[in-house]
């Protein structure tokens, strides 16, 4: 009496998302056909990542939005939307998380450059590049700089890891927070890749 | 009178007891047994409360009926107990509103051996505690707590438990210096 199916599982990871309408994906049917043990894993993974004691819901569907965003998909994007105004997220705050992930991307590429080559004209140069967003985020400082620390670290730019690690934990922040919110990024994009 | 909890390592004690599983009539019962769950290969979640018809009990099983799908994705099978018996679980699930819809098995301990020999019965009306119990697959209790008659458990806190028992973590990122190679 104690036998279990997957086929739930994939509708219900897709609840969790706010993706409840979408129908479930190729790749994910996959897994519900063949059993998959890692169906059930990533479910978990995703409950527990978002459901993260160190953020509240608008923020754990802010860094949603941010990496919906970040990975193009756009009905995720429209989903964390919706999910973050629903748990109160202005517009403002919206835009905000949009112009971040946006403002990332470039400089995730742009000092990754500069620290992969590592030659004194290109470091000490002027960055060129307008980041008048960061002077007063209504998200406050210390979540954008979380917001840019998990977003740095999915597209990998070891300075602005390192330095937006560094930022954070100035304002304060517990490491078991900074954890969670680059766990949350992380476990996203795990379902992304089979949405 | 002493109470000595079966605690962490023990061997879960093995038992046969019948269960309500439905109010559907001529579906109520199952004949439930230690035997059926190791072969199943499952963890096991077990809580009791002290007495059916009570007040914080309804809310507290609800909870738990919440997440029986938590527990399911984590492969263990959930069960709740108590010492009363199969037909008064049976009447309290189709009386209470919140209970007709439960999706685990609610045991019935009438003879109170088995809360006996978990060592969990209150000694002045010998009703079982809210004992919360997490069996591995190889029978060996894992995780256990035990609150006082009124006090109400967090479920959540049960699955973060679960969670961390059964988090394997074999990514070769986790090994530390020193440390032997993990088998899988």
């Amino acid at each position: 009496m104690f036998a279990t199916t997957n086929q739930d599982t994939a509708i219900q990871l897709l609840e969790t998302v706010g993706l409840a309408e979408l129908p479930v994906s190729e790749k994910l049917q996959a897994l519900v056909s063949a059993d998959a043990r890692y169906l059930k894993d990533l479910k978990i993974n995703v409950t527990n990542a978002l459901g993260a004691a160190t953020l509240s819901k608008k923020e754990a569907y802010l860094i949603g939005l941010s990496v919906a965003v970040n990975e193009k998909h756009e009905a995720l994007q429209a989903s964390f939307g919706r999910l973050a105004t629903a748990e109160g997220a202005t517009e403002k705050e919206i835009a905000e998380v949009l112009s971040c992930t946006s403002l990332m991307n470039a400089n995730n590429i742009y000092y990754r450059f500069r620290h992969f080559v590592n030659k004194e004209f290109y470091t000490t140069t002027s960055a060129g590049i307008r980041m008048s967003i960061m002077a007063n985020p209504v998200l406050g400082k210390e979540f954008f700089e979380l917001l840019s620390l998990m977003i740095s670290a999915l597209n990998g730019c070891e300075m602005c890891v390192t330095s937006h690690e560094e930022a954070v934990v100035k304002h304060g922040t517990e490491p078991q927070r900074v954890l969670e919110a680059v766990r949350l990024g992380a476990v996203l994009k795990s379902l992304i890749v089979l949405l | 009178m002493k109470n000595v909890i079966l605690s962490v390592g023990s061997e879960f004690p093995e038992f046969k007891k019948t269960a309500v599983v439905s109010i559907e009539k001529g579906k109520e019962f199952y004949e439930l047994s230690s035997e059926e769950l190791k072969n199943s290969g499952k963890w096991m979640v077990m809580f009791w409360w002290p007495k059916d018809f009570t007040f914080v009990c309804p809310t507290e099983i609800a909870e738990f009926n919440k997440h029986a799908q938590d527990f399911a994705d984590r492969d263990a099978v959930l069960i709740g107990a108590s010492t009363d018996s199969e037909f008064v679980h049976a009447a309290w699930r189709r009386d209470h509103e919140d209970l007709r819809g439960l999706q685990f098995p609610m045991l019935a301990d009438t003879s109170k051996s088995l809360a006996e020999e978990l060592g969990i019965l209150e000694s002045n009306e010998k009703v079982a505690y809210r004992a919360t119990y997490i069996v591995d697959p190889q029978g060996i209790v894992r995780w256990v707590s035990l609150y006082d008659l009124s006090v109400g458990r967090s479920v959540k806190e049960v699955l973060r438990v679960l969670d961390a028992l059964q988090t394997d973590e074999l990514c070769p990122c986790n090994w530390q210096k020193g440390e032997a190679t993990l088998t899988a």
